[in-house]
């Protein structure tokens, strides 16, 4: 005991002057300004003259549930959040699983190949896209030249062209995630599981998936909360006209310049968010057997 | 339960041979350790036989049927791993009862089935814990309980003592032994550890490079080891150069460091160098004189409870390890005391050099 307590005193003031720096830092630049927009939030804005001083309302935050156009924007953000997440899952499981059980040779340069389109900037992969996915981009025009189609298919500025977009700028995360979770599966448990009478699926279903809840869990996190924050891609591939959350906040701050508007939906967005991640790791949580 | 056989049984990687034309025939009820050193492919057996290892060429069989291209689904055995494998997130109950719902066991006689697995480890009172929550020693028995519970027709364990403590590993193999006596299982037990297959198998079976040395009871493997290879592994043995003084029948006489030993088994012509194998348990310690007794001096001491270890000189360059009880005539001697060695032939083995290198 006598030993312990002197290293114990040390660290009690050394943690925290070790983070001192990042937390001044993040309070002073981040937080502060943060906190300058919750009361921002509940100003009334007039068009014409711009925040009204000393004024208080709720009308920035009900708007959301009242004006359609608005709720239709916030649905619309959770949906492409939720199916972007799906989707990455979908495709990002198999993959991830390959490398991670696959010959070890490949691992790092799969693992490259994976990571390689995130060396690339956003605008120029989101620029690819519109070349691929426009009423006369490459798609269209192979199906059309094809003589499968006859009038392109609509696969920009709607929701279809968002979901392929950000499932693909997001995948790289999702596997990521997975693949180190996947790879701290013991193998002599899946064995065990085989020769208990379980079939290959059944080892997967009743096993390997299970033990992969947490990296589920925190990949599908990332992958939603970029997607629904996400600007630049939703910007390119959903035009002017169909916004998102993170397009209309943009627009109301910098185009309409009624911050008090903006800051209503950044703040609404965030407790959405925060809610989303708290339910699905209670949700991973009971699945995976760690409650 | 059913018997278990092993026909011409071959595993290669490339050029590498692991597990070397292995046939092998056990009994239903039987427990049989493969046992060796590291490397000599006892774990790829059981694992061919538990199907998570395809074989290069043979047959396995349990009972009648040929399971070679089984699955491990289908093979009706249960594997007891090393590093304990449980289900981390399901409970001690669920992982008991995880064979046996695979099986079609359900409602009432599920319960009963796994009640009765874990009151045969003597871990009732855990099912609703998680196996994080336990011990090493009782995830090793949850383990053991999973396995046995659907009944398997064959029971295997790859090292599974090896990750617990030397105490522990003591109780644990009273507990095997004693599930063995209540179950008849027919048993495959991979180990490296000497002590734990001559104490709980019925037969060992001792491997070196893939192939078979010896497969025998334990006592037949100890008092007569089929070579050399095996006298030097089974025991505790002391490693000395001498030269084959005189052959007696499978035996002789040996001449190491100016005295003469005689011995059991010597497999190597007259006049030829050998590696001597004496066995410390057979080198007795005398403070008088003794009939044919080798003299000595005593030069390390070392209490270890029940034993007192002797290093003892026998000439000059040439020493050996005995032992004495630690009450009684031979027990404190202090270095550089006079003493008689009494050696007994039987445990005295001679081999050609390089063999006891393998």
């Amino acid at each position: 005991m006598s030993a312990a307590a002197p290293v114990a005193r040390r660290r009690a003031w050394q943690d925290p002057a070790l983070l001192a720096p990042l937390t001044i830092l993040l309070a002073a630049l981040f937080l502060a300004p943060l906190l300058l927009m919750v009361p921002m939030s509940f100003r009334e804005y007039d068009p014409g003259t711009g925040v009204v001083a000393g004024s208080w309302t709720l009308e920035n935050y009900s708007r959301l549930l009242t004006d359609e156009f608005y709720r239709e924007v916030a649905l619309r953000t959770l949906g492409l959040g939720l199916a972007v997440t799906a989707c990455s899952l979908l495709l990002g499981y198999p993959l991830a699983y390959v490398i991670a059980r696959g010959n070890p040779r490949w691992r790092v340069t799969l693992v490259l190949l994976v990571v390689f389109p995130m060396m690339l900037n956003l605008v120029v992969r989101s620029f690819g896209w519109i070349a691929l996915l426009s009423n006369h981009g490459l798609i269209n025009n192979l199906l059309v030249g094809l003589g499968l189609i006859d009038t392109p298919l609509k696969l920009m500025f709607n929701l279809t062209g968002l979901i392929i977009g950000l499932t693909h700028i997001y995948l790289p995360f999702m596997v990521l995630m997975l693949v180190s979770s996947i790879q701290g599966v013991p193998r002599d448990v899946e064995a065990a599981a085989s020769t208990l009478g379980s079939s290959r699926f059944h080892v997967f279903r009743a096993v390997t998936l299970p033990l992969t809840a947490p990296g589920i869990l925190t990949g599908s996190i990332l992958v939603f909360v970029l997607t629904v924050s996400a600007l630049v891609t939703p910007r390119m591939l959903g035009g002017p006209t169909y916004k998102v959350m993170a397009t209309l906040i943009y627009d109301e701050y910098m185009q309409l310049l009624d911050w008090p508007s903006g800051s209503a939906l950044a703040f609404a967005l965030t407790v959405v968010v925060l809610a989303f991640i708290w339910a699905s790791s209670r949700l991973a949580k009971r699945w995976g057997g760690m409650a | 339960m059913a018997k278990l056989t092993l026909e011409r049984l071959h595993k290669r990687y490339g050029e590498l041979s692991v597990v070397d034309d292995v046939s092998l025939s056990i009994a239903d009820g039987e427990f049989l350790s493969l046992l060796g050193p590291s490397g000599c492919g006892k774990t790829t057996i059981l694992r061919m036989v538990a199907g998570l290892v395809d074989p290069s060429g043979g047959t396995i069989r349990i009972g009648d049927q040929d399971v070679t291209q089984l699955p491990p689904n289908k093979r009706e055995i249960g594997l007891v791993f090393q590093s304990y494998a449980l289900f981390p997130h399901l409970s001690v109950a669920e992982n008991v009862a995880f064979g046996l719902r695979r099986r079609g066991v359900g409602g009432n006689e599920l319960k009963e089935r796994v009640t009765a697995a874990l009151a045969l480890v003597r871990l009732s009172a855990y099912g609703e814990r998680k196996p994080r929550e336990l011990s090493g020693g009782q995830q090793q028995r949850v383990a053991i309980a999973r396995a046995v519970a659907p009944r398997p027709r064959v029971l295997l364990f790859d090292e599974p003592l090896s990750n617990l403590d030397a105490q522990l590993r003591d109780e644990m193999q009273i507990e095997l032994k004693r599930l063995q006596s209540q179950l008849h299982l027919t048993s495959v037990f991979v180990t490296h550890d000497q002590q734990e297959a001559l104490s709980l198998s019925d037969r060992v079976c001792v491997l070196a490079g893939g192939e078979i040395q010896q497969i025998a009871t334990p006592e037949d493997l100890y008092h007569r080891p089929a070579n050399a290879f095996i006298a030097s592994f089974i025991g505790k043995p002391n490693r000395l150069v001498g030269d084959v003084a005189e052959r007696r029948g499978v035996g002789g006489v040996l001449a190491v460091g100016g005295f003469r030993l005689p011995s059991a088994q010597v497999d190597a012509p007259v006049g030829t160098e050998v590696d001597v194998i004496v066995r410390q348990e057979a080198v007795q310690v005398h403070r008088h004189p003794v009939a044919d007794g080798i003299p000595a001096t005593i030069s390390l001491r070392s209490f270890s409870g029940a034993h007192v270890q002797y290093v003892v000189t026998v000439a000059p360059g040439v020493e050996l390890l005995a032992q004495a009880p630690s009450t009684g005539d031979a027990a404190s001697l202090a270095p550089a005391t006079q003493v008689w060695l009494d050696i007994d032939p039987a445990a005295v083995f001679a081999l050609p050099k390089q063999e006891a290198q393998a």
